[in-house]
């Protein structure tokens, strides 16, 4: 049934694959230290950064004012597109060629390329140090290795809350102050439901980050101590309350990006347990939601626990691969640690800053329109302070994908949650040769 | 790649030593191939090996540039591939780890859950596409259809389409809230089904979109095969008095056998090799209802970066196909071999 046209295209995808693996069996593969950026070097001539969407916007607003601080630098920002970004970026590093000289990577990505490709990049420890008492902690644990080498600066963080339809819990009769707990969480959304109709949450299946924002809020990730940690007792908890809201009928299942937000728009949903950056889909894609929505801490799982998490938030980094390594720092600093451009960023396209010091401008801590003049982001600042650090290890993006078949088959697939993170267990380890932490 | 060469190539080297030794003439030219070794008896054969060095200059300057793109962009990547799949990639360095992907593989439920989802494409899908096929090709070979050309352009066509355009057109038929599928559903009373996010569904969904796609396709084929049918058969049929059927079953099929084989073998090379429908409809999910194997291939290589297992389950692909196909071929082309050769010794007979 297929033409030869389809199987060139087969073989265009498998070539393009063994390609990639090719180039490493031949030179690619040394194990060469991470080269360090020299800071004697001028700022001088011109750098390419690969980023995407409003990330790429920002960098691009934010470029013209570094050239003119450095007069003939040239800073030529491309938006490379979210979808393939990942695979252009593995391929440059796998083929030891291609890349630019700043690379956007988001924190769990950076530690799979840390760990996979550890002289893909340059050696920041020395130039950040002075910086890491100011970025925030876990963020800035996304861009080091287990031995405490710096390869990048974290950008922004996403601290979590629950963004709720104020005119939905009114409907329902549910006062968002009484929910301190997920277990006060899922009796609201009983309510709700029976009030209104209206389901809980959206939850992608293809892409969960849910599982592993309330996992990180128990104050841990997939790997602890180098160890394995899906099918620890923190697992097995977070994974059977994702069980009890399937269970419930809270969840509407949605693929892709803008299902989600579609879901959210339509009002099927009376809430979004998720990061800051939502916030900027809401103003964007939803202004006439506006005044709305309000934003409450995550529920605890005991009484009085972590009220936060992290989900998202990314970093810049120096390709080794990178000529201008000097000019690349210089820009990547002034971009990041730098308080006005950070709260640039969050104004102009709802970047939320690492950097601490940014947190506490007048914006940030100021009312907001959207939310009915409501501190959200104060919110949201005050709460960055309590995100768990948690381990990623360069097995990060392995662990990921069976986590989210696991919680597939837990969800939809109706199986018991220890035994499926169990058996997500066994297969990472038979992936990546790590012990299972008990 | 995995397709077996023609069975009727089998013979050939038996035949050449003699030609040199009773014509001790340079053999016939069959293939640009540098002569073998040959006994280096007769001077006439160094002169005609010297006449035959600048030809083969010539051959290279033409063969070369596709000789070198096939050495780098697939003989090379092949090889590396095969080598890389008996390595491990331990941050960045790569150690040999003998046949310790493959032992992976053989323990990894998603590997065997894909082969299981592919399986289950190829018993259902495959032949109910080429009944389909089969009797779209034979309406469209009637003589009494008009429009014979607008018709099978009109098959042919979702063949050529793009295939992530299709796949996301048919992403946005099947949605579950508001999509076209189930609006139409809804004017028979029938509550909207979840399509793409109900394992069950979501493996309906894939099999009746790549039927979509390449029904038209095969049936074009098949066409093809129909219109090499002597029109004297079919006569000689209808004098014996066989009904539409009967002709059809003891006529048509018997001699479209070697299209139909061609059909299923890339039917079958295909369905092994899915990867565009189900990575833009269901992305693998739900459950990995709808996983496949270069699906996790690719997943395994460019989301997690294991280059090393990504190129086993590669070749894994390519070992099943290899003997799937020689299973096709003994199974499908036994009988029509027999036949074959039975009709060329009745002519010599």
């Amino acid at each position: 049934m297929r033409t030869t046209r389809r199987s060139a295209l087969r073989l265009g995808i498998g070539a393009l694959a063994v390609a990639v693996t090719g180039g490493c069996a031949t030179g690619g593969g040394k194990k060469a230290a991470a080269k360090s950026v020299s800071t004697q070097t001028q700022v001088a001539g011109s750098i390419t950064v690969w980023s995407w969407d409003v990330a790429a916007k920002a960098l691009k607003r934010l470029a013209p004012a570094f050239e003119q601080q450095h007069p003939g630098v040239k800073v030529n920002v491309v938006d490379i597109g979210y979808d393939n970004a990942y695979d252009k970026i593995t391929v440059g590093l796998k083929s030891g060629a291609g890349l630019p000289d700043v690379l956007q990577v988001e924190g769990f990505k950076m530690q799979s390329y840390i760990g996979t490709f550890p002289s893909g990049f340059y050696d920041l420890s020395a130039l950040a140090a002075q910086y890491k008492a100011q970025f925030n902690a876990a963020a800035w644990a996304t861009g080091t290795d287990s031995a405490g080498k710096v390869y990048a600066l974290p950008w922004d963080v996403g601290p979590c809350g629950v963004f709720y339809r104020t005119d939905i819990f009114q409907q329902a009769g549910v006062d968002p102050a009484s929910i301190r707990t997920w277990d006060d969480y899922i009796a609201a959304g009983v309510q709700i439901k029976a009030k209104t109709g209206k389901k809980l949450l959206v939850v992608d299946p293809t892409g969960d980050s849910t599982f592993p924002m309330m996992l990180q809020q128990e104050g841990q990730g997939y790997f602890v101590d180098d160890k394995i940690a899906v099918a620890t007792p923190a697992a097995v908890t977070a994974m059977t309350l994702m069980k009890q809201l399937n269970d419930k009928g809270l969840v509407d299942y949605e693929k892709g990006w803008d299902a989600l937000v579609a879901s959210n728009k339509d009002g099927k949903v009376a809430t979004a347990p998720t990061a800051v950056w939502w916030s900027g889909t809401l103003t964007d894609e939803m202004p006439e939601l506006k005044g709305k929505f309000s934003v409450m801490p995550l529920p605890a799982f005991t009484a009085g626990g972590v009220r936060t998490s992290n989900n998202g938030g990314s970093l810049l980094t120096v390709s080794a691969q990178s000529k201008n390594s000097a000019t690349a720092w210089a820009f990547i600093q002034f971009a990041l640690a730098n308080s006005d451009n950070q709260v640039s960023m969050l104004k102009n396209e709802g970047i939320f800053p690492a950097f601490e010091p940014a947190l506490s401008d007048p914006y940030i801590t100021g009312p907001q329109d959207y939310y009915g003049g409501q501190t959200t982001f104060k919110t949201f600042a005050d709460l960055t302070k309590d995100i768990p650090p948690i381990q990623y290890t360069g097995d990060y993006s392995k662990a990921s994908d069976l986590v989210t078949d696991a919680t597939n088959s837990v969800m939809q697939g109706g199986k018991d949650p220890k035994s499926a993170l169990d058996s997500a267990a066994r297969q990472i380890a038979s992936a990546t040769n790590r012990q299972i932490a008990q | 790649m995995a397709i077996p060469t023609h069975p009727a190539s089998g013979p050939a080297p038996a035949e050449r030593p003699p030609e040199i030794h009773t014509a001790a003439q340079a053999p016939p030219p069959r293939s640009p191939l540098p002569p073998s070794p040959l006994p280096p008896s007769a001077t006439r054969l160094r002169a005609a090996g010297r006449t035959r060095r600048r030809p083969r200059v010539v051959h290279w300057a033409f063969a070369g540039p596709a000789a070198a793109l096939f050495v780098v962009f697939f003989a090379y990547p092949l090889g590396a591939s095969l080598y890389q799949s008996f390595t491990n990639d331990d941050g960045g360095t790569q150690t040999w780890a003998g046949l310790a992907q493959y032992r992976r593989m053989l323990h990894d439920p998603v590997f065997w859950k894909s082969l299981w989802n592919t399986g289950l494409i190829l018993v259902f899908q495959v032949p109910l596409m080429i009944c389909i096929a089969l009797v779209l090709a034979c309406v469209l070979n009637q003589s009494w259809l008009r429009f014979k050309g607008t018709w099978r352009i009109a098959f042919f066509l979702p063949s050529v389409t793009m295939l992530v355009a299709y796949a996301v057109v048919f992403r946005v038929l099947l949605k579950t809230d508001g999509g076209m599928v189930n609006q139409a559903l809804g004017w028979f009373g029938v509550s909207p089904v979840d399509w793409l996010n109900n394992p069950v569904w979501a493996r309906v969904s894939l099999i009746g979109t790549i039927t979509w796609r390449w029904t038209g396709y095969n049936a074009v084929i098949l066409l093809a095969g129909l219109q090499s049918i002597p029109r004297e058969q079919y006569e000689a049929a209808a004098i014996d008095g066989a009904g539409a059927v009967t002709t059809f079953r003891k006529v048509v099929v018997p001699q479209l056998r070697p299209v139909i084989l061609f059909c299923s073998i890339t039917s079958t090379i295909g369905t092994l090799q899915l990867f565009d429908e189900n990575f833009v409809l269901t992305k693998g999910g739900p459950d990995n209802a709808t996983m496949t194997p270069v699906l996790y291939l690719y997943k395994v290589g460019f989301d997690q970066m294991d280059f090393s297992y990504a190129s086993a389950i590669a070749w894994a692909v390519v070992l099943i196909i290899g003997v799937l196909s020689v299973i096709q071929f003994r199974f499908f082309g036994q009988s029509d071999r027999a036949a074959s050769t039975a009709r060329s010794e009745r002519r010599r007979g």
